[in-house]
């Protein structure tokens, strides 16, 4: 089991992944905007952060920046979360430095094995 | 100069038992929330926060007035769109209807109105910007009369200090006092996009500048706006692109863990080489277009 913070401000989004997350028995925390997210991440140090880039008060890029500027979450693994074109998405994942990137709409089935691939890959 | 059809759209939305509300029937957790769900689908929704939301109105000189919520017959919102006015010049922008609740002609029931209001204003010209791949919004303001006019880039740089280079450290900037920065301003020869027009820098706060000269007296200048996290609304004035570099190189030397967003480069400018060198990535692209009313 992994405590993965989940930061996205569309409800359906987040109640689909935390839902999707929770029945393969990972602990989920949903934040609904970047302050928020910092928060909850600076405060609990979870697995894996699930994060939208489109963001309703910090863009989700800046938010992912200023988790790695803490010296001891700089290594957490950060996942990007967008509707971004998924070349784009790419090139900004690696450039904000996330350990990967699933675009939206999310495949419900591939989903959880996606999410438990990058803790696994990151954990090895 | 455009012949505007006539507002058939906007009357057909009303005599069918809808509504057009000025948004300043709504405070601005309601607009904001409005948006939001107007945007959900969209290829880049840059949802908003109500303080968002009041930080554009007051920038970019929104018209709470002229800019409308649109109301389906059961009273529900289906969707917003935004006008700014300055001058003779209007802007449309944060259009959007709610993907339930779209067809009926909402969209353009709500430019008819922005338009309408605009002209009320005594604008002669109407822009706005559409995202590239757009294609409906595209279709929709090309009916209207609105023409393509350049192409615009987002641009983003993650936070980092630049890789150390002793020709631009030689280089000494001077930093711009608050009180200097209206008056450089004043002297920029680019042709900004309304969001980066001086008078949208001017409703900002925390504007920063620099300005740097040359032994060979190459000279330039840059403002910025540093918020609390990013670094954004640049103004580059240069005569070489050297200068340029260096006036970027000195910026995040100076502010390393600042990410930096900048909106709307032309596409045609050579400031988008200089920033690919400096290492900006492109996020996406919009499309300017104008409508000329008679």
């Amino acid at each position: 089991m992994s405590l993965i913070v989940v930061i996205e401000d569309n409800p359906d989004n987040s109640r689909m992944v935390a839902k999707l997350l929770r029945a393969a028995s990972h602990k989920v925390i949903v934040a609904e905007d970047g302050e928020t997210g910092l928060t909850t991440v600076f405060e609990h140090h979870p697995d894996l952060v699930l994060i939208d880039l489109g963001l309703p008060d910090i863009d989700g890029q800046t938010v992912i920046a200023l988790i790695k500027q803490q010296p001891d979450l700089a290594n957490m693994p950060i996942i990007a979360f967008t509707a971004f074109q998924p070349d784009v998405a790419q090139n900004m994942a690696t450039a904000y430095g996330c350990h990967g990137v699933i675009t939206k709409p999310i495949d419900t089935r591939a989903f959880v094995g996606q999410i438990e691939g990058f803790i696994a890959k990151l954990v090895s | 100069m455009s012949n505007l059809p006539p507002s058939s759209a906007r009357t057909a939305f009303i005599n069918a038992g809808n509504q057009l509300i000025p948004t300043s029937a709504y405070n601005y957790t309601e607009l904001a929330e409005i948006y939001n769900q107007a945007r959900v689908d969209y290829i880049v929704p840059m949802p908003m926060n109500n303080k968002r939301m009041q930080e554009y109105v007051q920038n970019y000189d929104i018209s709470l007035d002229g800019s409308v919520v649109a109301i389906n017959g059961d009273n529900l919102p289906c969707g917003v769109g935004m006008l700014g006015l300055r001058d003779k010049r209007g802007w449309i922008t944060r259009l959007g209807v709610i993907p339930d609740r779209r067809k009926h002609h909402v969209g353009q029931a709500m430019m008819e109105s922005l338009i309408g209001s605009a002209q009320d204003q005594g604008a002669t010209l109407i822009q706005l910007e559409v995202i590239l791949g757009n294609d409906p919004a595209r279709l929709l303001f090309e009916k209207l009369g609105f023409v393509p006019t350049r192409e615009l880039l987002v641009i983003r740089r993650p936070p980092s200090a630049p890789t150390p280079n002793l020709a631009y450290d030689s280089l000494k900037p001077i930093t711009l006092s608050e009180a200097d920065i209206p008056a450089i301003l004043a002297s920029r020869t680019d042709t900004p996009s309304w969001i980066e027009e001086t008078r949208s820098l001017l409703n900002t706060t925390n504007l920063r500048g620099l300005r740097l000269v040359s032994d060979a007296g190459e000279s330039g200048w840059i403002v910025f706006q540093r918020s609390p996290f990013q670094l954004t609304h640049f103004v580059l004035n240069y005569s070489d692109t050297w200068v340029a570099k260096a006036l970027l190189y000195h910026v995040h030397k100076e502010h390393p863990m600042q990410d930096t967003k900048i909106e709307n480069v032309d596409v045609g400018d050579q400031l988008w080489d200089i920033y690919q060198q400096m290492g900006y990535l492109e996020i996406f692209r919009r499309t300017e277009m104008f409508l000329h009313l008679k």
